[in-house]
């Protein structure tokens, strides 16, 4: 089956200052994105810090130069946009006509934020509070103990909002080293995307961000991830369900089995609908659950992800669930898939995609990513012939090459 | 700021004797096809003991039909490179795909076929029953589920949005499939249902096999007329004692249907009330009190009068009582002094902005089509209608809308709080205590002003 053609028209210009600015034309729209990613990193977090990147990016629109938190939002709502922080940059979503104001509110929340004390302090509460509703979700105290598992010591091992003991000594003076060390423009990205010509779009960006300057220091170079040994625990919480996780380290979006995981990943457990064999397995015909899936690409970063595969389930039915993980991870990397089988995930991978691009944030982040990981404008049009490069014996040289059953990290949390 | 926007797209309307309504619109921006075929048909057309029955069986109708056999409907729409999903809330039962231009139709052959010729094979049916089980089990370990589905519980005590849309345990372990092929069979007709088609789609074509595939169908009953809800004669309190360690409120109070010119302005008076970092909860309770870590209001209108809800989510710590006063106090005010002409415009301008965000993708114009299609008296062409009245609604016009509704002697007061064991106090909460289901945590104030989701609704997956 063919893959539907699609042509992106993107341009870029690069800026003295290093920032490098993006444009996509999306004609017949009736709204605008703009999305600012610079290059930080949870890892430069202070050391002993950990959630202070976090809490920068959910400070950013507590207040600017110009404007204290509820002025700053007003100023949005007056324009039906929606802006938001985060720790690499923020995003703005308004209609069409609404455009030039609303970038100007994403330039100063990037660059102009003032971190007030009072606010920092209200933020810095909700923060501890959020993170004692998930302590309350064992699906997210399972994913957080897989992670820590997984990673060790490691910094990919830390959670991004930090620790309740964490966040209650961050100051906001730490959130302004952040931000002044941190925000720069080299290695950073913005883009946009709406009905608007891409120079046009170019030349506003420009002026928009061109006070962004200085250098960006040197990240903090990551020891490699390795491959932990077996293990598996029990979390008790009195719930109905247990939330499993199995897994271990996984990939870069550079490892160059990306394509081939993508499509292993969806012959095992990411397919839509309940096409994979996790999926029609665990439940259609166990009815272990609502919710299952398995995968390695998804996760892939700049640094290495996680295989992750996940079940939620009643407690009885634990040791079957993991049984049949098992038993699907052996099975796919000792026999490749059938022709069929293999083909059916390439028509979807190749048909699907467009769906992606509906959206301007995801066309403005899409951007972002073709520049960020080297993949380049014309991604899209080469990505059908990416898919259907790969051979039934590729997945199975690459599940035998990554997934590791004897070195699977088990944790659950929830009833018992 | 003004701003000049297109509400209502280019629709050809199909309208076929036995009374199916199918809505096409051509769009070309990429090569993509959206469907969604809606069925009045929800947890409201339930009858006691077989609660929960539609959302079953929207997840049977992926289990196999007459022309395509167990695991094919995914499998076709996978290989397509498409997506589909289904989901059942108090009024309707929604079924959607997504799917590339040149292979959109298979689409219509699904729908056709499943719409009077699902197996509902017996096997197929005890398996999903256990998935169906499970999901239930994963909504009452949600923060929020279990308070919204007791404050729905305790608002409705007549009128079937009492029950909760996923069903009672009890009932779903003892249902059978005669009584899913019964219930199946008494709804499940061409009158009961519309088709929203949007994309790159050659129109003429489009009708063509709608009028195929879709015209022999016989009608079934047209959908029953709901017990009305009396009216509240005192406030209610209900508290679910919950394994979470925060505490959580939900006040809700009946009030209209879809369509109504007062669901409009209830939209506005949500917006005035909780939904942006402007509105008066989150700059009281938020900013001014910090005794809540989020709000957020929702104008939870139905085809049979709905509910306006009021969700908080307390800091640790934070007296319970003190918050239900000043949601009280800042009710109370929006309801003696309305809206200013200031956040009227920044609410106008928020709402126009909402629905523009609603037609990004094809999917979200089609699934939006269905739903005024569906929900409201004039069907679809009440679009052209919405902004119009939104800015037609004077400030008097507001307060006395509040005035109506917001009252709380009209009032459900429902309170999650930890359980024994669990850090917390309970004071200023109620006595009664009920488990359910259901409502998904949101940071409204942080976010766009989207019109909130149906928040009783179940999904075959998680999306």
């Amino acid at each position: 089956m063919s893959a539907p053609a699609v042509r992106l028209d993107v341009a870029e210009r690069t800026l003295a200052s290093g920032l490098t600015l993006l444009a996509v034309h999306n004609p017949g729209v009736q709204t605008f994105a703009c999305v600012a990613s610079l290059d930080t990193r949870v890892a430069d977090d202070p050391e002993g810090l950990p959630g202070v990147a976090n809490l920068v990016g959910e400070c950013l629109d507590e207040g600017t130069k110009r404007y204290d938190a509820l002025q700053l939002s007003a100023a949005a709502e007056n324009l039906g946009a929606m802006l938001e922080g985060n720790h690499r940059g923020g995003v703005v979503m308004c209609p069409a006509p609404t455009h030039k104001k609303a970038t100007d509110l994403l330039r100063e929340l990037v660059l102009e934020p003032t971190f007030p004390q009072r606010e920092v302090r209200r933020v810095q509460s909700e923060v501890l509070t959020e993170l004692q509703a998930e302590a309350d979700d064992p699906r997210s105290v399972a994913a957080r103990r897989f992670r820590r598992r997984i990673y060790g010591d490691h910094v990919l091992g830390r959670a991004m909002q930090g620790t309740v003991d964490s966040v209650a000594a961050i100051k906001p003076k730490h959130l302004r080293q952040y931000h002044e060390r941190w925000f720069r423009p080299s290695g950073g990205y913005v883009a946009a995307s709406g009905p608007f010509d891409t120079e046009e779009t170019l030349d506003r960006l420009e002026r928009a961000f061109r006070g962004l300057r200085g250098a960006t220091p040197a990240h903090a170079v990551y020891p490699e991830v390795t491959l932990g040994d077996a293990s598996d625990e029990h979390l008790a919480m009195p719930r109905e369900q247990v939330h499993v996780f199995l897994g271990h380290a996984g990939i870069r979006r550079t490892d160059p089995d990306f394509y081939t995981l993508s499509v292993m990943d969806h012959i095992l457990g990411s397919g839509p609908g309940f096409t994979s064999r996790c999926s029609r397995k665990l439940r259609d015909e166990m009815g272990l659950c609502y919710s299952v899936s398995a995968g390695i690409a998804a996760s892939a970063g700049e640094q290495p992800g996680t295989f992750t595969a996940y079940i939620g389930t009643s407690p009885e039915h634990r040791e079957k669930a993991v049984d049949g993980f098992l038993a699907e991870i052996r099975r796919i990397r000792e026999q490749p898939p059938s022709p069929s089988e293999l083909q059916d995930v390439k028509d979807y991978l190749t048909g699907s995609f467009v769906f992606a691009l509906e959206r301007n944030s995801n066309l403005a982040a899409y951007a972002i990513r073709a520049k960020r990981f080297g993949l380049g404008f014309d991604f899209v049009a080469r990505y059908p012939d990416l898919v259907r490069a790969v051979s039934v014996e590729d997945v199975r040289e690459a599940a035998e090459r990554h997934l590791h059953p004897d070195r699977l990290t088990i944790v659950s949390a929830g009833a018992s | 700021m003004k701003m000049d926007l297109q509400m209502l797209p280019d629709v050809d309307v199909v309208e076929l004797d036995n009374g199916f309504r199918a809505l096409l619109v051509e769009r070309r921006a990429l090569p993509v096809v959206a469907s969604v075929c809606w069925y009045q048909i929800g947890s409201r057309d339930e009858r006691t003991g077989e609660t929960g029955l539609s959302h079953f069986l929207e997840h049977m109708m992926f289990k196999g039909t007459d022309k395509f056999g167990k695991g094919e409907i995914d499998l076709q729409t996978s290989k397509m490179g498409g997506s589909n999903n289904a989901f059942t809330d108090t009024d309707s039962t929604a079924y959607y795909f997504s799917l590339a231009a040149d292979r959109w139709e298979t689409a219509l052959e699904i729908e056709a076929s499943r719409m009077r010729d699902c197996l509902l094979d017996p096997a197929e049916f005890q398996s999903e029953k256990n998935v169906v089980l499970e999901e239930l089990a994963m909504g009452e370990d949600e923060p929020w589920r279990p308070l919204y589905q007791a404050a729905e519980s305790t608002m409705f005590q007549t009128h079937p949005y009492h029950h909760p849309v996923i069903g009672y345990r009890e009932e779903l372990e003892r249902v059978t499939v005669g009584q899913m092929r019964s219930y199946y069979e008494r709804h499940y007709g061409p009158n009961r249902a519309c088709l929203t088609v949007v994309g790159a789609i050659d129109r003429k074509r489009a009708r063509q096999r709608i009028e195929r595939l879709f015209g022999s169908m016989p009608r079934v009953d047209d959908r029953a007329v709901a017990i009305r809800e009396p009216e509240p004669t005192g406030e209610r309190r209900v508290v679910v004692k919950s394994p979470h360690s925060v505490t959580r409120m939900c006040v809700g109070f009946p009030t209209c249907r879809m369509g109504a010119r007062d669901d409009y302005a209830l939209d506005l008076l949500a917006h005035e009330l909780g939904n942006s970092k402007s509105s008066r909860l989150y700059r009281r309770l938020v900013v001014r009190d910090r005794s809540v870590t989020e709000v957020s209001v929702m104008n939870e209108v139905r085809q049979d009068p709905g509910g306006f809800f009021v969700m908080c989510e307390l800091h640790p710590g934070a007296d319970p009582s003190k918050v239900e006063a000043a949601v009280r106090e800042e009710v109370a005010g929006m309801v003696a002094d309305g809206v200013a002409s200031a956040d009227m415009r920044r609410i106008r301008t928020q709402i126009e902005s909402s629905f523009l965000f609603q037609d990004e993708t094809v999917l979200d114009l089609a699934m939006k089509l269905a739903r005024f299609e569906a929900g409201t008296p004039l069907g679809f062409r009440t679009l052209a209608d919405v902004l119009p009245t939104y800015a037609s609604l004077t400030r008097k016009e507001l307060r006395e809308v509040a005035a109506r509704y917001l009252d709380f002697d009209r009032a459900t007061i429902a309170w999650a709080v930890p359980a024994a064991g669990r850090a917390e106090s309970t004071r200023g909460a109620g006595k009664t205590s009920k488990k359910a289901r259901k409502k998904p945590a949101k940071k409204a104030a942080k976010k766009a002003s989207k019109k909130p989701a149906n928040k009783a609704k179940a999904s075959r997956r998680k999306a």
